[in-house]
């Protein structure tokens, strides 16, 4: 048994059948006038059907293979979940303490988590990329940045 | 003689200073995207996707599409020196480039890549300029049921073509299709799959789904492994092959440019699949196989030429069918759509300034990549060493400021996050994002077809069979997904019989 693609196989059979009854609602029409959840309903039935046969043969298997856990096994699975974490905080914070200060800290806080280096290094580099960003982006290329709440 | 005019027109434009600066820029960012391996060029062709918006077309696809080759010459950078890939299509040049290094011969590895991808670049340009006429003339016969049948086909061919699961593919493939539908019906205008959410009328961005797929998941990957980039200390002399080694390498470079060509013009192809295609037929046709692995220059020379020929292959079906064969060419395909340039049969005939000036850059781009990747290998060595504690955090901020830039909203950049994770999952669950890339921009083209088909032929399927060229499409289409599903029923009913047995 195939313990990842017997997870992944349902996950997926999860989103077909969501996406089959969206359809429906939209409304699939007829073959002669197809409507707006035409499309997606027959997308929807493939996904669920190749789903169905992953999760029948990964089932099918023998041997056991594939724990879930494995697949972060020997890696630096904490730093993934702190940068996702970082990452998903950021646009949060982006409208409130604009660009500058956002920015600054999320270098800061992901330069820090990547690896070993001297206290200075993550705020000087940090200080660096936002400055040079900031000219390019906003002032030459003309990006409009959001400002947040201090104006700036 | 028409031909040679359109040759002249081309090196009209792609000579004009504008279009000769975004050559160098795209063929520059391309190498060096190539040589760092935290970033791919489906990656950083969507971070400078939106950039291309305040440029002409034509610039910014000149600049694009050298961005796509540029990068297969860099990734040979670090195959050779650090035996990492630069890009995936640099894979197989590890096995023998390193080898190469190892022994002393970094240089003959480096500039054997180097010549090899020069010459199987311009000869795949030169197939391009020879097969996008007819191809171009060809595809005006094409009506709505062709065009249903041909995506249909390159939508298959991935899934044929994909490096891992084929039912996978075809799920990325599906799943992509019916995230194009989120967003307004572009018959009815009404809204699908939008949760409510006003954000969502417009569907779902390119952008934040490329940058997300491509760009944020890329990095999250390589941050949880802990790769060690030493640099092999060896002195890099004698860029320029020896006569000998010229003669080990001219059959693979010339065989490599021709099975490179003919794959990358397949929708659903990529260079990637080239270059280990090659790498099977040099080892498979050499009088001493043992030697591949051990530093054969035939195992450099032919996948390089295989990759950098598919590159410019991949072109055809993209401008003159308005089919893109990959992921990249997907973004160049949205690209070209958002300046209002629909890729296809007519572009040749409406937009010949475009056509033929991206052509001619792709000359003048191998040329410049040529002088770019030797001399200034010492930079490209010096660029590996950036930590990638500094390098990293950059990538994912342009991401953030690309995604961003383009609608000045926050939402994309929660999207891209939601993609970047979602991408993440996907590759450590063994699924393939280029897949679902490709159903998600030719989505709303297949539906259109489909939609249009059907009601010309008041809800009968007989119509894209009673078509000859959609016929074709749709029987080569249901032949390779029968082929590809054939082994893998055989599997199931061996194991449900073995089952069995054992009860």
């Amino acid at each position: 048994m195939n313990l990842r693609d017997q997870s992944s196989g349902l996950f997926w059979l999860g989103i077909s059948i969501f996406v089959c009854i969206e359809s429906i609602r939209s409304g699939i029409g007829a073959f002669h006038s197809p409507g707006s959840g035409f499309l997606p309903f027959w997308c929807g039935v493939i996904l669920a059907v190749f789903s169905l046969i992953l999760v029948t043969t990964s089932t099918l298997m023998k041997q056991w293979k594939g724990r879930i856990t494995d697949l972060w096994k020997g890696t630096e699975w904490n730093k993934v979940i702190w940068v996702l974490f970082s990452l998903f905080l950021y646009p949060f914070v982006l409208p409130f303490v604009g660009y500058l200060i956002a920015t600054f800290g999320l270098m800061i806080f992901l330069i820090s988590i990547m690896g070993r280096s001297k206290v200075w290094i993550p705020g000087v580099s940090a200080f660096i990329i936002v400055l040079v960003t900031y000219v390019i982006f906003h002032l030459l290329l003309d990006v409009r940045l959001p400002t947040g709440i201090l104006g700036f | 003689m028409d031909l040679l005019h359109h040759i002249f027109y081309g090196f009209s434009v792609g000579l004009q200073p504008e279009n000769l600066l975004f050559c160098f820029v795209g063929v520059f960012l391309g190498t060096l995207v190539g040589v760092l391996p935290g970033i791919g060029p489906v990656g950083a062709s969507s971070i400078l996707l939106p950039a291309t918006f305040r440029m002409s077309p034509i610039s910014g696809t000149i600049m694009l599409a050298g961005i796509y080759y540029g990068a297969m010459y860099g990734g040979s950078t670090t195959s050779i020196l650090v035996n990492i890939p630069g890009e995936a299509a640099s894979v197989v040049t590890c096995l023998d480039g390193y080898q190469m290094a190892k022994q002393g011969r970094a240089g003959p590895a480096l500039g054997i890549a180097a010549f090899g991808s020069f010459i199987a670049g311009t000869l795949g340009v030169v197939g391009l300029m020879l097969f996008a006429v007819p191809l171009s003339e060809f595809g005006l016969k094409f009506g709505a049921p062709e065009f249903f049948a041909v995506i249909l086909l390159g939508l298959t061919l991935i899934t044929y073509l994909a490096r891992g699961s084929a039912i996978k593919a075809l799920m990325m493939g599906a799943f992509g299709l019916i995230l194009s539908c989120v967003g307004l019906d572009p018959i009815q205008a009404s809204p699908r799959m939008t949760f409510n959410m006003m954000e969502l009328w417009d569907g779902v961005g390119l952008i934040p789904v490329a940058m997300g797929l491509f760009g944020i998941s890329e990095v999250v990957i390589n941050i949880e492994k802990t790769p060690s980039t030493e640099i092999l200390k060896t002195k890099i002399k004698n860029l320029f092959p020896t006569i000998s080694d010229w003669m080990q390498s001219k059959g693979a470079i010339l065989r490599g440019t021709v099975l490179g060509f003919f794959l990358g013009i397949l929708p659903g192809s990529s260079p990637i699949i080239s270059s280990f295609l090659s790498y099977s037929i040099e080892k498979k046709l050499s009088k001493h196989p043992e030697r591949f692995g051990k530093g054969a220059i035939e195992g450099v020379a032919g996948p390089e030429s295989a990759n950098n020929s598919a590159s410019s292959a991949g072109f055809i079906p993209l401008l003159t069918l308005g089919i893109p064969a990959n992921a990249i060419m997907a973004l160049i395909f949205a690209a070209l759509l958002i300046h209002g340039m629909p890729p296809g049969p007519f572009l040749l005939k409406e937009h010949p300034d475009l056509f033929w000036g991206v052509v001619s850059s792709m000359y003048i781009g191998n040329v410049m990549l040529l002088i770019l990747n030797l001399p200034l290998i010492p930079l490209w060595v010096q660029v590996l060493k950036i930590p990638n504690k500094i390098l990293f955090p950059l990538i994912l901020l342009f991401c953030i400021i690309g995604s961003y830039s383009l609608k000045n909203s926050i939402f994309d950049i929660v999207l891209m996050m939601i993609f970047g994770m979602f991408g993440y999952f996907l590759r450590k669950f063994d699924y393939e994002g280029a897949p679902l890339l490709l159903g998600f921009v030719l989505g709303p083209i297949l539906e259109m077809n489909l939609r249009q088909s059907l009601i010309l032929s008041k809800g009968s399927f007989s119509i894209f069979f009673a078509r000859p060229i959609s016929a074709v499409f749709i029987s080569v289409a249901i032949i390779l997904l029968t082929t590809s599903f054939i082994p893998h029923l055989v599997k199931v009913k061996g194991k449900y019989e073995a089952l069995t047995k054992d009860d």
